[in-house]
């Protein structure tokens, strides 16, 4: 992780800053994946009303193995442009899967009549969103584009050690991915920007029986921002990593359910990032306010323990780069943090510009897009619990009878903060040291009860930025947190 | 190049070219016309216009696949050296295997053109109806649109499909609220092939809200029992169908050897009351693939018969590896019977269990052992329901349930896409506080 991210700092961003009418430069390096064509389309913009015109492609590639053999073995480039208009309190919005200045010119016309469409149908009677300065982002250089063999091969060296040194397997799946999307934007107001986020990884599934033959599976993602050339170039680097996953796993096939109750548990950090995102992140995107969620009646009430506070980073954390970092979003705003929970308090929501306003906010750079043929919404960068000063061993010590939960497969969680997330790796804490390890289980709550129930605060914050989160439309982000003390519903049997 | 057909048989002849021994693409172009409701009012109107090219080659043994949108001539012959080159890197493996049966088939499904005013209006009608009979819903979200597609299927064993399909579809997103009081919320969707009726009337979106709307003074669970569940057909999926071809009859746990089924076929694995079929070309599914992804026909099977096992939901590449045979198709087009009982019958029989509308759980494990939140839930007490249930949680086993059923409702959800009822199992543990 750390040459990736030392290598991708080398080419990451160089934030220029322009006064007064930006055209868009294009100093093109070889390696950018689009040509910056539509700058000359700014001027057609109509005047008075917010246009963005956004061209985009997303990169995927992708390898799998299943027990060894290469099952999957694909390719993805998706390209387009895309326009969306707004019009006294509503959105029309076109894309073609053509990057070009026709098809740039045929969005914009389609985007403005859908929007008069909108406006004369349901027009919410809104002037316009306040203006924003305008400025200028830009990527310095572009990404390479690694062979597909380098993904097979690499994925094939991390199978064929799990497949020499992990004898009680029953099998075994490896993933090389990358994803990686590159914009150029124009707004009418704003900023214009040329951004591009690359992330890779490999994804180890074990599995191993119970004695009495039933499977269990762990698995691990490795890997973060950048492309795969750079993040993965010694298979060795990873391998203590999968005898640490199989270690567990050997551990996790002698394990025991979880007693089902409330219990005093450790959430270790990966599960708090999970926390911060599913069951509170979700709660304070001002869409999810605007349509009913808890947290509209809570701003400025205690929310959680005064231990706790939360932010949501656009591209900077504890004096370290996020691991999935923003400096503009979709809709031209400059990213910067939003502090969600303030030592227990909700002092704040995440917004779009029309949100923003309806709620008297500054719009922060949350509302961004997946595919060219997307329109912004509200989302998280990268979301995490602020540390505190606790050790980890002492959290462990201070607990008789209960569980510390260490990874979780999934988390879903609901408008009302009503969370569950799957535990896939943990162990019991009997009189303050740990004891067997859980088969897979759940645990639920209501996150601001739940939080309130905090009573430790790790020292240290541990990321994650492998998955997507789903909304209308999958998105990359990056949660975290340290580990915290608290009191939760597990499931058992 | 525009032409669907040509490009399509331009990417066979010039992969082949290029050294493949199989080819076969996928050419797509689609519009779709959608209008967002968020928070309760329209927000967002969006026209697309896509284009998709999917291209997987066979050179050596070997397998590619690459995915690109664009039409351009320049580009799909990138795209297909792209694939080649992908192709060469992979391992040799004997199992892949493709349709060779040469046939042309050119269909219409849905309603290929839009009505974009009425879906304007059946969209501002259904906002209206929801606001009169149901006050207390707040709809979150609303996505309603029109898609069309058309595409063109060919391999270079001269097996061609050239369908054009259209459809509306509508999906809500809502929650019940009465002051600072809110409910969990729910999903309701339907595709439909036409709008002529108005779109509260179809699947179970009435009732659906009629049911969250209840949920607004929830009380919490104390202590825990073992009891019945009466699962309604989202909780049922989400459960015990997609634990059943996530981890007991798919590709992917039949070849990793983890399906605790895979000894199964033939043999009783549930009540014999149960079948669950896929159905890709019921008339109740609006747009159903004709073509399976290796460019067999796909015809409607069924996994489980009255209980009994009869086919996995193997694909050809999935069958030469585990020496089974190829299911007839992999739609996701899911189907179950209906019971003998309404649910009003079901219900009456209950003893003491939870009525759960959705399910907020883990993976299941490969064993089918899960546990989860029940969402939208409902404590049944001597055969009524005596109140909405919060921080409820449920677990068991899929296996052991499909063994416990106890009755099958004769209410279907019919949403365009599957034929579900709500389905009660026994023995399920139910644990509050």
């Amino acid at each position: 992780m750390d040459t990736a991210n030392e290598a991708c700092l080398g080419l990451i961003v160089v934030f220029t800053e322009l006064n007064g009418t930006l055209i868009l430069q294009a100093v093109l390096q070889e390696d950018f994946m689009l040509d910056d064509i539509l700058s000359v389309r700014k001027s057609a913009f109509a005047p008075g009303t917010h246009t963005e015109l956004r061209g985009q492609l997303n990169r995927s590639r992708r390898v799998t193995l299943l027990s060894g053999s290469v099952v999957g073995n694909a390719r993805s480039d998706i390209s387009g442009v895309s326009a969306r208009v707004y019009k006294n309190g509503t959105y029309g919005f076109s894309s073609m899967a053509d990057y070009s200045l026709e098809a740039a010119e045929k969005v914009l016309h389609a985007a403005s009549e859908n929007a008069d469409f909108m406006n004369i149908h349901a027009g919410a009677g809104k002037g316009p969103l306040p203006v924003l300065p305008r400025k200028t982002y830009r990527v310095q250089n572009g990404i390479n584009d690694p062979a597909q063999k380098d993904y097979i091969d690499f994925a094939k060296a991390l199978d064929a050690y799990a497949a020499d040194h992990c004898p009680e397997l029953i099998s075994r799946v490896v993933v090389a991915t990358e994803d990686s999307m590159e914009k150029l934007l124009l707004t009418s107001d704003g900023m214009d920007a040329h951004t591009i986020l690359p992330r890779s990884y490999c994804y180890v599934f074990l599995t191993a029986q119970t004695p009495d033959g039933q499977p269990v599976e762990l698995f691990k993602a490795f890997g973060g921002e950048g492309t795969f050339d750079l993040n993965f170039t010694d298979p060795s680097v990873w391998y203590p990593q999968i005898d640490n996953l199989y270690e567990h796993l050997m551990k996790k096939r002698e394990g025991v359910y979880a007693d089902a109750g409330l219990k005093t548990v450790i959430l270790g950090g990966m599960m708090t990032g999970m926390l911060s995102h599913e069951a509170v992140g979700h709660t304070v995107e001002a869409d999810l306010v605007l349509g009913g969620s808890v947290a509209g009646h809570c701003l400025n009430k205690q929310v959680a323990s005064e231990k706790i506070t939360l932010t949501d980073f656009a591209n900077t954390a504890f004096g370290e780069r996020c691991p999935l970092p923003v400096y503009v979003d979709d809709e031209g705003t400059k990213a910067q943090n939003v502090t969600l929970i303030k030592d227990g308090i909700l002092v704040g929501y995440m917004n779009s510009r029309e949100s923003a306003q309806h709620f008297g906010m500054e719009p922060r750079g949350n509302a961004r897009a997946w595919l060219f043929s997307d329109e912004p919404l509200i989302r998280m960068r990268n979301t995490s619990v602020h540390p505190g000063k606790d050790k980890l061993e002492d959290m462990i010590a201070s607990i008789d009878d209960g569980y510390y939960l260490i990874d979780s497969g999934n988390g879903q969680a609901d408008t009302t903060g009503e969370f569950m997330f799957g535990v896939t790796m943990g162990y019991e804490i009997k009189n303050g040291k740990l004891g067997k390890a859980l088969l897979d289980t759940t645990i639920s709550g209501v996150a601001f009860e739940m939080l309130k129930t905090v009573d430790m605060v790790g020292d240290t914050v541990v990321w994650s930025s492998s998955g997507f989160c789903g909304k209308k439309q999958p998105m990359p982000v990056g949660m975290g947190g340290p580990a915290l003390r608290c009191k939760v519903m597990i499931g058992g049997r | 190049m525009d032409n669907l057909e040509n490009l399509a048989e331009y990417i066979i002849v010039e992969a082949k070219a290029q050294g493949a021994e199989y080819v076969h693409c996928v050419v797509r172009e689609s519009e779709k016309r959608e209008f967002n409701v968020d928070g309760g009012r329209f927000s967002l109107m969006r026209t697309l216009f896509n284009r998709d090219v999917a291209i997987t080659v066979m050179k050596d043994g070997r397998k590619g696949s690459v995915h690109v949108n664009h039409f351009d001539e320049g580009e799909v012959y990138d795209a297909i050296a792209e694939c080649i080159a992908a192709s060469e890197s992979a391992e040799p493996d004997p199992a892949w295997q493709f349709c060779d049966e040469p046939t042309e088939q050119t269909y219409v499904q849905g309603t290929p053109v839009c009505d974009t005013e009425k879906l304007f209006f059946r969209t501002k009608e259904l906002l209206e109806n929801i606001r009169e009979r149901h006050p207390k819903i707040l709809i979150e979200q609303m996505i309603t649109s029109h898609d069309v597609y058309r595409s063109v299927y060919l391999n270079s064993n001269c097996v061609m499909y050239h369908p054009t399909t259209g459809s509306y579809s509508f999906s809500l997103m809502y929650s019940g609220h009465e002051g600072e009081k809110s409910t969990s919320f729910f999903g309701s969707d339907v595709t439909l092939a036409n709008l002529d009726k108005p779109v509260i009337e179809c699947a179970l979106i009435d009732r659906e809200l009629s049911e969250i709307e209840k949920q607004l003074d929830p009380e919490p669970l104390e202590g825990k029992f073992t009891g019945t569940v009466l699962l309604a057909p989202a909780a049922l999926s989400e459960i015990v169908l997609g634990t059943i071809f996530g981890n007991f009859v798919s590709d992917s746990n039949l070849i990793e050897g983890t399906s605790i089924w895979k000894d199964k076929l033939g043999e009783m694995v549930a009540d014999d009351r149960l079948t669950i079929s896929q159905k890709a070309t019921d008339e109740d599914v609006v747009i159903g693939s004709r073509v399976t992804g290796e460019g067999y026909p796909a015809e409607n099977f069924d996994l489980i018969r009255n209980g009994r096992l009869v086919s996995f939901d193997l694909s050809q590449y999935g069958a030469n590896k585990t020496g089974q045979k190829r299911a007839g198709c992999s739609t996701g087009n899911i189907f179950i019977p209906a019971g003998d009982q309404s649910l009003e019958e079901i219900i009456k029989g209950i003893e003491r269990g939870v009525l759960v509308m959705r399910f907020s759980g883990g993976e299941p494990a490969p064993s089918g052992e899960y546990s989860g939140v029940a969402k939208n839930a409902f404590l049944i007490e001597n055969g009524k329901i005596r109140c909405a249930l919060t921080e409820t949680m449920i677990s068991g086993c899929v296996p052991d349930m499909l063994n416990s059923v106890r009755a099958i409702s004769s209410d279907l959800l019919k949403d365009g896409s599957v034929s579900l009822p709500y389905i009660a199992f026994d023995g399920v543990t139910i644990s509050g506080k």
